[in-house]
């Protein structure tokens, strides 16, 4: 993606935060993991393989306790103030000030998905997809329990993807995303 | 001459901030410590805040009037701001002059240093508005009477001066206006000869015929001499006033440009630091002097004559040597030294000032008390502390030694210590990661001989030289069991766990040798905390970093450093591994740091002692921040003191001050929560076995259950020696 296309990209990105706000969360929750095909070269994280009890005496399986209850990331209002900065100061070609107000927003809610998820956008809009993917995974692995907010993480994953050429996977990822929060 | 002299360029000094606050309805910031914050920015308490830089306080009410601030990415006008605060809620709520909501709004950045030549001058520049219209009343009044008349020397006042150093047959008067004292501070050495004098003279003449006086008298508010700090110059009133006040030149008072303008005359034998009554003596003659001229009110003159000198206990700037070490690193692989020490480049900062402060006083703190108990007659015990936020990477806090003022060996970045057992959670995250191992898998604690080259064998001990047997890892870890380890490190293989340690940033190849897996690994406390930021991360490795954005003088921005992450373990093992770690502080080596510590914290961290207790080192981490602590002597001498004993006061004492939020990540969906039998790892519940701890296992991992903790009978356990035979009978899988 070229830096001539980040107000299509700010504007998904609003739409996405939008949804994250008004949908309600649908029950299911995704198998974490990375969608198949995802190109050679790009850092992968190390899945656990599957547990292999091996020799222990054979026990039925550790249930889990309770699954995570649904619930919904919002931005608070600083956060939210410089978010909305950030789209105003990316929508006028410059990310790199769109990038230090984001993560003035970081600073201020460093465990919010959403924050994350723009910082991604705007890394896409730099056309940096690996560090856009990369800040998709950290916001995944923090939207425990809201679907909509892995919803919009899975589909920075499917655009990073895409800017990657691959096409494959970026199916995989829309589909994902889909199937949490669906549009 | 006077080409050299339009051409004059001051060389500029980069100047360095440090992270603006960040003021926001809901931050918990009660009135004591915001005031501390602003009067850190030097801003004055007063009855009417009508003034850049004053507030007044009205209850739980601030009115603060802002000055105007320049940070990396944009630049504000003056304003005021009405801060409301709730109570122990902190702030309540933020609003502009106009009465409406800000929903968030940035402190000033204080300025924490320069990135000044060796032995070289330091300065910022003033532009003439930005100085106080007293200053150079006060200057012709003392200095120069005939400034504003007089063709760039003054006759009479020359030949007074040759008059009275003829009768005392040495030179004890200058007679110099203004502008031969530019000339000399600018063209000439000091020395004072007659030829000298003459010289001096003829290009006074000359700048005084090419320039306005006005060029002149700004040309020589920045470019005097007015202190020195070490190997730091103090040049020019604008870093005067930072240096002694800690405040913009604008802001000075009649007493305070007053004292300026008497240590003109000799900034050693009258530094107000050092000699504050012969400078308040001469700063009470400028003021004399002032008034006798008519350039104030007589009355005036003695209100100010009864003030106190004023000046900061120790010089602003130059206050976190050890920080703007890294920043100068950080620097240097992308500008040249000229660029940073003349460009009168803006480079913008992480550090926290509050952190650092918290960070200095708790490593002072606690090694003085260290010292008390373990008198040693040569040198005192040496520490090193890096402070991060570990989501951003930003470094808030760099503690280089005890003596923080001190710009010299910064053992945060220069010293290479052995990690000891800072090493452990990197092998049990390979043995989580190999999918072989979890929380409640029992392994042996047993004597370990490796055959090594020759007829060498390494035989490596646990800290209390006992034997466990077997153990489960939350155990193993917990108590930093060093025979366990060693057995799941050499199950796994030194190349893997070699490997964990590189992806998470270990900038060297490690030695592939089994004292590895104890921690035979050099790195420095600021690598330390690259390796730990990871872990206090969920997996995500981002490059520590101290610099945000480097600015040019006129405002362009050169180079942002932004955030960068790599996911380097998944959310899952990450998850297993921290929780452990928490278990660490509550059961196992990091159990004393509780009493340091609010209640309902929860951290998680490990402790590391190097071989015969040479280092002492401490890394763990909260919601918000990560701290690495060591404590050691610098000659490499053993302390006596292990990881527990000596980083963690150190480490727990910064936690427990810093109101930092409890590592509280969201548990990965196929991650689950699992209580069993701490000693065992038996699944247990309340009631049915006694030290009951927490663990995270994967979902659907079998773990043998305590008997009659009403699981299903099938789930009785073997015993821990079976289980530990069974995970030695895999070995070699």
């Amino acid at each position: 993606m070229r830096i001539g296309t980040l107000p299509a990209a700010l504007a998904a990105a609003a739409l996405l935060s939008a949804c994250t706000l008004f949908r309600a969360p649908p029950p299911q929750s995704p198998a974490p993991g990375t969608p198949g095909g995802t190109p050679a070269g790009t850092a992968q994280p190390a899945q656990p393989a599957p547990p292999t009890p091996s020799a222990l005496t054979p026990v039925p399986p550790a249930q889990p306790s309770t699954p995570t209850p649904p619930k919904q990331f919002h931005l608070g209002p600083a956060a939210s103030a410089l978010v909305t900065q950030a789209h105003q100061q990316a929508a006028s070609g410059d990310t790199v000030q769109a990038t230090a107000t984001l993560e003035r927003a970081l600073r201020i809610e460093p465990d919010n998905p959403l924050v994350w998820i723009e910082l991604g956008r705007v890394r896409l809009a730099e056309n940096n997809p690996a560090q856009a993917d990369a800040m998709a995974r950290k916001a995944l692995s923090l939207a425990s329990g809201d679907a909509a907010a892995q919803s919009s993480a899975w589909r920075l994953i499917a655009d990073s993807l895409r800017a990657r050429g691959n096409n494959g996977g970026a199916a995989e990822a829309d589909r994902r995303a889909a199937s949490l929060a669906p549009r | 001459m006077v080409k050299q002299f339009e051409g004059r360029r001051w060389t500029l000094p980069a100047q360095v901030y440090a992270a603006p606050l960040e003021l926001y309805p809901g931050l918990p910031l009660g009135l004591a410590p915001l005031e501390h914050e602003l009067q850190r920015l030097h801003y004055r308490r007063s009855d009417r805040a009508d003034r850049p830089g004053t507030y007044q306080v009205a209850g739980e009410h601030l009115e603060v009037s802002l000055r105007p601030a320049r940070f990396a990415d944009e630049t504000r006008p003056a304003q005021r701001l009405s801060v409301t605060l709730g109570g122990a809620k902190g702030i309540e709520s933020l609003r502009s002059a106009a009465g409406s909501d800000i929903p968030v709004l940035r402190l000033e950045p204080l300025l924490i240093g320069s990135i000044f030549p060796i032995h070289g001058e330091d300065r910022i520049v003033v532009s003439p508005d930005e100085v106080p219209a007293l200053l150079p009343l006060a200057l012709k009044a003392v200095e120069d009477r005939k400034f504003d008349t007089h063709h760039g020397i003054d006759p009479i006042a020359m030949l007074r001066a040759a008059w009275v150093n003829m009768r005392a047959g040495q030179i004890e008067q200058g007679g110099s206006t203004l502008t031969q004292q530019l000339v000399r501070s600018y063209f000439l050495s000091s020395r004072q000869t007659f030829s000298r004098k003459l010289r001096e003279a003829v290009m006074a003449l000359a700048l005084d015929a090419h320039f306005t006086k006005a060029d002149l008298m700004n040309a020589y508010i920045n470019e005097i001499f007015l202190g020195q700090d070490g190997d730091r110059a103090i040049h020019g009133f604008g870093l005067a006033s930072q240096f002694y006040f800690g405040k913009p030149l604008s802001e000075l008072d009649l007493a305070e440009v007053s004292l300026l303008v008497a240590i003109v005359r000799g900034p050693s034998y009258y530094d107000p630091r050092r000699h504050p009554e012969r400078a308040l003596a001469r700063r009470n003659l400028v003021l004399r002097q002032m008034a006798e001229q008519g350039v104030i009110a007589a009355a005036d003159a003695a209100a100010a004559a009864k003030r106190p000198l004023g000046v900061t206990r120790r010089p602003a700037g130059a206050y976190y040597p050890a920080y703007l070490d890294f920043v100068r690193r950080t620097l240097r692989r992308d500008y040249r030294e000229q660029d940073l020490t003349e460009a009168g480049l803006r480079i913008y900062t992480s550090l926290e000032p509050r952190a650092q402060d918290e960070a200095e006083r708790a490593l002072e703190h606690e090694l003085t008390r260290l010292d008390r108990q373990h008198k040693r007659a040569k040198a005192p015990l040496e520490g090193a502390v890096v402070l991060t936020s570990p989501q951003s990477g930003d470094v808030i806090a760099i503690v280089g030694g005890r003596d923080v003022g001190y710009d010299g060996f910064d053992r945060a970045l220069d010293a290479h210590r052995s990690m000891g057992s800072l090493v452990k959670p990197f092998i049990y995250l390979t043995a989580l990661e190999s999918g072989r191992y979890n929380a409640t898998t029992v392994v042996q604690d047993a004597p370990v001989d490796v055959k090594l080259t020759g007829d060498r064998h390494w035989t490596p001990e646990n800290f209390t030289h006992e034997v466990y047997g077997p153990v489960p890892v939350v155990r193993a870890l917990a108590e930093s069991l060093n025979l366990a380890t060693v057995g799941v490190g050499l199950d796994l293989g030194l190349p893997k766990v070699a490997a964990t340690l590189k992806r998470f940033g270990l900038p060297q190849e490690p030695a592939l040798v089994p004292a590895m897996l104890l921690g035979a690994v050099d790195v420095t406390p600021i690598e330390a905390a690259q390796l730990f930021n990871g872990l206090a991360n969920g997996g995500f490795r981002n490059p520590l970093r101290a610099v945000r954005a480097v600015i040019s003088a006129d405002g362009r921005p050169l180079k942002a450093f932004p955030l960068e992450v790599t996911q380097v373990a998944s959310p899952e093992v990450m998850y297993q591994l921290d929780r452990m770690l928490v278990l660490v502080m509550d059961h196992g080596t990091g159990r004393s740091a509780r009493a340091l510590l609010p209640p309902d914290l929860v951290v998680a961290g490990k402790s590391g002692t190097s071989s015969e207790y040479r280092d002492s080192w401490f890394a763990g981490f909260s919601g918000g921040h990560l701290a690495v602590v060591w404590v050691g002597y610098d000659d490499d001498e053993p302390t006596g003191l292990t990881g527990s004993a000596g980083a963690l006061p150190v480490w727990a004492r910064i936690m427990g001050g810093l109101g930092t939020s409890s590592w509280d990540p969201p548990i990965p969906d196929s991650v689950v929560q699992m209580q069993v039998e701490y000693p065992t790892g038996l699944r247990a519940a309340p009631g049915c076995a006694s030290d009951i701890v927490s663990v995270a296992v994967p979902a659907g991992v079998s773990v043998p259950a305590h008997p009659g903790c009403g699981f299903p009978e099938s789930t009785a356990a073997t015993s821990l020696l079976q289980r530990a035979g069974q995970w030695v009978r895999s070995l070699g899988h």
